[in-house]
């Protein structure tokens, strides 16, 4: 299939680094700032974040982002809870994709006691982890489409095209598990809810009707002179700036660094499959969008690939878990790992033996990509104008709940 | 008790100006029956989308619920706004903007509180920076319970508003909706209710108005931790 | 997961602290204990070794009968092979310990956040306030003394 697909007409040069702290009086004292405020409440910040601008005409100096207006104080909850009752509360982190919450979570549990899980778990979790990242792009199309207002019919009509596509993933999910939303569905040692007869074939359908959609999205993105004027060139994030920032997943990739963890550090079935990896290397607001559009290519491919050899054999190899004092993890053990999210490295640090004779973790803490990909918006911003800053957020695709926690 | 809750206001803005127009007093019952039928059945929806349920919010006014059809709109201000939506966990940091917004919305006003996290705080309730419940900042009207609710339900919590405004037109007295059972009841009492206090009503006001632009300093000196509050959890 | 060193690095951070990083054998699994005045360069070493990408950085407070102990553990990765490191910092009553922000731009906000939930202070950071608390709030919740429900008046 060939896209529409133009190539860059502007070239800028590489921009200095700029320093998130820049003292307000250093800045040209004639210059007379303007100060002006985007948030909390604001329509295209995708939550309740906030941003004091600096203006210098139209041009933004300095840039100051507020977070923890949704801080709900997990991690002090998690202290007090089981681990088998953590499952549904980081559904609620990035509620965006709550499936690979509680794959990372439970992951990071597995492999903190070494544990198996089965190769049909491990599938499922594989399949189900792709179909969320095609739910989570999908709706990060249609806000960052209806936020920069450029797709052909106005802001809002590839919004309602890809909430469609996103209907029809809910139910395959609600076909599996019961719920449309937070799901509950991943355990430790496996899963909660086997494959429903019938299911692969919903599978295969969605995942039809999605492919068949894509050119459509692809058509209306790639071939707007409005989208990509807007988004060539603007938001530049090189590549040492990138890594400095702990980004990660599509925004990293898009500023030239080819780390994925489905292929560097498999976890579900991922050793078994091979997954391309889509990398860009200009940085700005563009390559993360192109990256994003061709993952969610990736993403069927894999499915299509993983949904018709779904092993036999059991979903989970512990007992099915009664008392929530079921797991316990060993005291004064500390452990970092993390999965690949469709926002990035979702890592969490668990410390065991705390609360609850050691069934309860001593301190969890959560490595959010959202939280990461915020903290480049002092750099992003500067130099822009004010409309820049609805593109370069949504590119960015922070998640504020995941953000604050 | 503090807050009255009669002292909120349902008569139209349009009315009074009929009011005192010459001759403006015919058909005056009439003209405000009219208004709020038209109010009834073109509700402007102001979203306090905060978290989760903001998404299942964004779902119900897409593509296949479709709220458009009973002729919402959903503005992004609140000075254009009828009903606001608590869409998610309201937080201490957020709260005295929520009442702030809901301070700027013209009369008549209604609110819903959509998911447990805004009608209670849900399993949220306990934590230190965790409102537990927009009610006890705000008044709402209809509580529309789940985690997130479906789409259809918001559809009938939309119903059950419009139900509310066609007895006020009919005008009957309404008695307000109580919380959805098992959602426990704050210490610091509902708005509009007798367990919350002066202290507490005038204080959520005062910390609503301060919010000035200039209200945080940019850099702050940093104060040597302070000794732990609180006992041991 | 921790993942063992390579060869040349593993070398070089055995030359620097042979007491914490022997050349041969095993390292801790739950992250090397580095004596807190050897966390900047110990980074910096990590850094122009391939370690570039900033993970993250995690304050727990372990309350003993004799004092407030903390610990700081940072996490980076090596984005050409993808494999991450993690060690420990041990703190004591008062915790204080060297910012990486010079080394790592996503320090700033990462630091940020642990002085404001745990209490432990960056000494060289540019601007350490709160991240998530508003900035008046009194206390840090996640040290074990601080109670889930302390009231907030007006609002809880
Ligand atoms: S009620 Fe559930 S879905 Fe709604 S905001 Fe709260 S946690 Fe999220």
């Amino acid at each position: 299939m060939t896209l529409p697909h133009r190539e860059a007409d502007v070239t800028l040069p590489k921009p200095a680094r700029k320093d998130p702290h820049v003292d307000l009086e250093k800045l040209d004292a004639a210059a007379d700032l303007m100060a002006i405020n985007m948030g909390p409440q604001h329509p295209s910040t995708h939550g309740v974040m906030r941003i004091k601008l600096w203006l210098d005409g139209e041009m933004i100096v300095k840039a100051v982002p507020y977070c923890g207006y949704l801080h709900r104080g997990v991690e002090k909850l998690c202290e007090r809870l089981t681990v088998v009752q953590l499952t549904p509360i980081v559904d609620k982190h990035d509620y965006v994709s709550p499936m690979t919450n509680e794959q990372a979570l439970n992951i990071a549990f597995e492999r903190m006691l070494g544990l198996e899980v089965p190769r049909r778990a491990r599938y499922m979790r594989t399949i189900i982890a792709e179909i969320q990242r095609i739910a989570s792009h999908l709706l990060w199309l249609g806000t960052f489409t209806l936020d920069i207002g450029g797709t052909i019919g106005g802001g809002a009509s590839l919004m309602m095209y890809t909430f469609r596509e996103r209907e029809a993933i809910l139910d395959v999910f609600e076909m599996l598990t019961g719920a449309r939303f937070h799901y509950n569905t991943h355990t430790v040692g496996g899963q909660r809810h086997d494959v429903p007869v019938g299911w692969p074939a919903a599978v295969k359908k969605m995942i039809d009707a999605v492919d068949a959609h894509m050119p459509e999205y692809e058509q209306q993105c790639y071939g707007n002179d409005v989208l990509v004027l807007r988004t060539k060139g603007v938001g530049v994030i090189d590549r040492e700036l990138a890594l400095e920032l702990g980004l990660s997943g599509p925004n990293l990739r898009a500023s030239g660094v080819d780390l994925d963890l489905r292929r560097d550090e498999p976890f579900s079935a991922y050793d078994e499959i091979k997954v391309n990896v889509a990398v860009a290397t200009d940085g700005d607001v563009y390559a993360r969008f192109d990256v994003r559009m061709r993952e969610m290519h990736e993403s069927i491919r894999i499915v299509r690939e993983l949904i018709d050899s779904i092993p036999e054999g059991p979903i989970c190899s512990q007992k099915p878990v009664k008392v929530p004092f079921a797991v316990k993890l060993p005291a004064g053990r500390q452990f970092y790992t993390a999965i690949e999210t469709p926002r990035g490295e979702l890592g969490t640090y668990v410390i065991g033996g705390g609360a609850e004779k050691g069934a309860a973790p001593y301190r969890l803490k959560f490595r959010p990509p959202s939280l990461h990909a915020m903290s480049a918006l002092p750099y992003a911003l500067v130099g822009h104008t004010v409309p820049d800053v609805v593109a370069i957020l949504g590119s960015l695709d922070p998640i504020l709940g995941e953000v604050d926690r | 008790m503090a807050v009255d809750e009669s002292e909120r206001n349902f008569e139209h803005p349009l009315y009074h100006y009929w009011e005192n127009m010459p001759g403006g007093g015919i058909g005056m019952t009439s003209l405000d029956r009219l208004l709020m039928h038209s109010a009834r059945h073109s509700l402007w929806f102001f979203p306090m989308a905060t978290s989760c349920c903001a998404i299942e919010f964004m779902t119900a006014a897409a593509s296949r619920v479709d709220m458009d059809q009973v002729g919402t709109i959903i503005r992004p201000t609140p000075r254009h706004c009828d009903v606001m939506v608590v869409a998610g966990t309201i937080t201490v940091k957020m709260a005295p903007r929520v009442k702030k917004l809901w301070d700027q919305m013209p009369e008549p006003k209604w609110g819903i509180a959509m998911g447990s996290c805004a009608i209670c705080g849900d399993f949220y309730r306990d934590i230190y920076s965790v409102v537990p419940g927009v009610d006890t900042i705000i008044p709402i009207d209809v509580y529309i319970p789940g985690c997130p609710p479906n789409a259809d339900q918001v559809m009938v919590g939309l119903q059950r508003l419009q139900e509310k405004i066609a007895a006020q037109l009919a005008g009957k007295t309404i008695d307000k909706d109580p919380r959805p059972p098992n959602m426990i009841y704050p210490a610091i009492g509902t708005h509009g209710d007798a367990r919350q206090t002066e202290a507490t009503a005038t204080g959520q006001l005062e910390a609503s108005r301060n919010l000035g632009y200039g209200g945080q300093e940019h850099r702050v000196p940093v104060a040597p931790p302070k000794p732990p509050a609180g006992d041991a959890t | 997961m921790m993942s063992p060193l390579p060869a040349p690095v593993r070398a070089a951070l055995a030359a620097r602290w042979p007491e914490v990083f022997p050349a041969e054998g095993d390292l801790d699994p739950n992250g090397p204990l580095v004596p807190a005045d050897s966390h900047y360069d110990l980074a910096a070493l990590l850094k122009e070794h391939g370690y570039l990408l900033y993970v993250t950085v995690v304050a727990t407070h372990f309350p003993t009968p004799e004092g407030d102990t903390f610990e700081v553990a940072t996490v980076l990765r090596n984005p050409s092979t993808g494999k991450a490191f993690w060690w420990r910092c041990k703190l004591g009553a008062d915790p204080v310990i060297a910012t990486l922000f010079p080394l790592f731009a996503g320090a700033d906000w990462q630091e940020r956040e642990q002085f404001d939930l745990v209490g432990v202070r960056f000494a060289g950071h540019p601007d350490l306030r709160r991240l998530m608390l508003p900035e008046d709030w009194e206390g840090h919740p996640l040290r074990k003394s601080y109670a889930i429900d302390t009231p907030h008046a007006p609002w809880r």
